[in-house]
């Protein structure tokens, strides 16, 4: 038996042991039932699987030490009324935010955070990391740290801009549906029902067959997919609102439907479109990513991360992680909006599922 | 019972009508073109005689409703025209990779469908528990990962690091249903994984809405058993929503399968779709896309009308 293992077992047994003497039952029993696991673990897998799980947990106890940290932090920063609500959030979405706020500094000021350019060829291709590339190189001897740095500006630019554009169409379509009603409204929850009875990544495909592989034609196109499932959001909220009294004495009033619009449904329904605003982008952002991976999206040289994991996928089968960090830079913002998003929906909706 | 056949018909009905409209709008999309087939495929460098040949060929002369419906009655009857680019029947290239999606999906379904019920039925029950955190965390976690990063970590972890997979899904027709089985383990896995956390999360959302009701509060209350207030007064209602969820994440398969072929090479219809993008073989486009499609929307369908034949307020009328 190795020391790590004895250490191991050791700081697992004395954590429990604190638990249950402070009579956390649930931290007690992850706790315990973590040191049982590792009996099994430890058996079958050996050290290799231990030093696995001490890595993972390690990483889980930095992230909500990240997290915490943060949190308090933008407390400190904020406006009184804002810190109240940030006290209320969880150490998910503190997490998430972080992750949010890392990536837009990395978007924003990727020319002077990467040290090459993004389609600088200054290497053999699938050149090892050394001094000079970080994470090595990739298929045609770029810089993968690089453009990593720069996809975090393409990849999230693109997504962030297809996203408002969708929003804007189904958001403007959904109040006025709801506040003119009749015709109009039929007409664009037929149009709606048409578009969402097509898989999404289908209907894309379809499209960009016909269109072309541009950066224009690629937002468009996920712009129309995803703009039914806001106008359908904004049309039920925003019907709600329309039935108010207050709406009823503006209309009195002889106010406009740009006004009606404006002053008295967007201020109300404002809470639930920013969290589907979130979720949007997770989705427009996936769609997008799956769409480059297929060689459909930003086209070369253009670093962007759905298209990296498919260039550099060879690397894979000899045992190499490289080509996975774009795609796990992926997952992590999506997961990162997602833990904001649900904060934001359990806030607006005083859900509490007891 | 009429209530009953009479909503289930207006519905099938309502299916049908939606299936035609995106049958017309996969049809009438690609006469979106700049020019039109022709052109677009013979390029910038074409002369004209090679286009109006190519035009003539396709029939491009003829309006474009007649070819509509000689299209349709085709698709309808199995016939998709011929390949641009191989020069092939495109029914001959589809109906053997469409048997392969089909495998794929229903052994990803038939894994994924019983697991993800039980664990959203669990974390319903056991809900705000450490399980039910910790099953939130992950399955967001699945879902908001592209299918291509689940299947390239399963490669490393199941088909690189311990070889007991392979990476590549080659199928053949002569292999033994075990055989068939191992080669599309990892791409069924994958498809199971993100599948499995969409449906867990929907059928606990479904759960704690009808635990939530106050019928269940008063079985609890008059002193009914837990399994039997699961039983006899939860179960009858979550049907409906059990089976919507189950169709409806089905189809979500159909989008998923695109990808995670491409990720495995594995010789279905989602990859024969992609490639034919990039080739811009526009029959197999409208052919896979209208397969796809009419899937899809199948599914979506079979979910109403089961949502229908399971809600007990219409199968027993007053």
């Amino acid at each position: 038996m190795s020391t790590f293992v004895i250490v191991y077992y050791a700081a697992l047994i004395a954590a429990s042991c604190l638990a249950a003497f402070y009579r956390q039952r649930s931290i007690f029993a992850m706790l315990f039932s973590l040191t049982l696991v590792s009996f099994v673990l430890g058996i079958i897998g050996g050290a290799g699987a231990l030093r696995f799980v001490a890595t993972a947990a390690f990483v889980v106890a930095l992230a909500a030490g990240t997290s915490f940290c943060f949190r308090e932090f933008l407390i400190m920063i904020s406006r009184p009324g804002l810190a109240k609500e940030l006290r209320t959030a969880p150490l998910t979405a503190a997490f998430g935010m972080f992750v949010i706020f890392t990536y837009s500094i990395a978007g924003i000021f990727a020319p002077w955070i990467a040290p090459h350019g993004e389609a600088e060829i200054i290497g053999q291709a699938f050149a090892p990391p050394d001094e000079t590339m970080l994470l090595g190189a990739d298929q045609l001897g770029r810089d993968m740290f690089s453009r990593i740095i720069y996809g975090a500006r393409n990849s999230v630019g693109l997504a962030l801009v297809a996203t408002m554009l969708a929003f804007i169409m189904g958001a403007t379509a959904g109040l006025l549906a709801a506040v003119k009603g009749g015709w109009f409204d039929q007409l664009m929850g037929r149009v709606a029902d048409v578009i969402m009875s097509i898989p999404s990544l289908i209907f894309a495909l379809l499209m960009l067959s016909i269109f072309g592989t541009g950066l224009q034609v690629i937002v468009i196109v996920v712009a129309v997919i995803y703009s039914p499932r806001v106008f359908r959001l904004t049309r039920a909220v925003a019907g709600n609102i329309v039935v108010m009294d207050y709406v009823e004495a503006a209309k009195l009033r002889g106010e406009g439907d740009w006004y009606l619009v404006r002053k008295e449904i967007l201020p109300n329904a404002t809470a639930p479109l920013i969290a589907e605003f979130g979720l949007e982008f997770c989705f427009v952002f996936l769609l997008i990513a799956g769409l480059s991976f297929l060689g459909l999206g930003i086209q070369p040289p253009t670093a962007d991360w759905g298209s990296m994991v498919r260039e550099n996928a060879t690397l894979i089968s000899f045992g190499d992680i490289t080509p996975l960090i774009p795609a796990a830079a992926i997952a992590l913002l999506t997961v990162a909006v997602n833990f904001v998003v649900d904060w934001m929906l359990f806030r607006t909706s005083g859900l509490k599922e007891h | 019972m009429g209530d009953l056949t009479g909503l289930v018909f207006k519905r099938l009905g309502l299916g049908l009508i939606t299936i035609l409209v995106v049958s017309v709008l996969i049809f009438f999309a690609v006469e979106l073109l700049p020019g039109d087939i022709a052109q677009a495929v013979l390029g910038q460098g074409a002369t004209d005689e090679t286009v109006a040949a190519l035009r003539e060929q396709l029939g491009l002369d003829r309006p474009a409703f007649v070819r509509y419906f000689d299209w349709l009655s085709g698709a309808v009857t199995g016939d998709f025209g011929v390949s641009l680019v191989s020069g092939e029947r495109v029914s001959e290239a589809i109906s053997d990779r469409f048997v392969n999606t089909l495998f794929l999906a229903s052994y990803a379904a038939v894994i994924a469908v019983p697991i993800s019920i039980m664990l959203g039925v669990f974390t319903a029950l056991y809900r705000n528990t450490l399980f039910d955190r910790v099953a939130n965390v992950m399955t967001l976690t699945t879902i908001s990962s592209p299918e291509f990063f689940l299947g390239y970590i399963l490669i490393l972890l199941l088909a690189v690091r311990a070889t007991l997979f392979p990476a590549i899904s080659s199928l053949s027709s002569d292999m033994s249903l075990l055989e068939l089985l191992h080669r599309a383990f990892l791409p069924m896995l994958t498809l199971v994984l993100v599948v499995t956390a969409h449906m867990m999360r929907m059928t606990r959302a479904a759960i704690i809405n009808l635990l939530a009701s106050p019928y269940i509060e008063m079985a609890r209350l008059k002193g009914t058993p837990p399994w039997k207030v699961i039983v006899k007064h939860a179960l009858p209602n979550a049907w409906a929503p059990i089976i919507n969820v189950v169709a409806l994440n089905l189809a979500y398969l159909i989008t998923g399968v695109v990808l995670v072929e491409v990720v495995f090479v594995y010789p279905g219809i989602g990859q024969l779709l992609v490639d034919a993008v990039a080739k811009r073989d526009f029959p197999v486009v409208q052919a896979c896309c209208l397969i796809f499609a009419a899937t899809f929307i199948l599914l979506n369908l079979a979910a109403d009308v089961g949502a229908i034949l399971t809600n007990p307020r219409l199968r027993h009328p007053k």
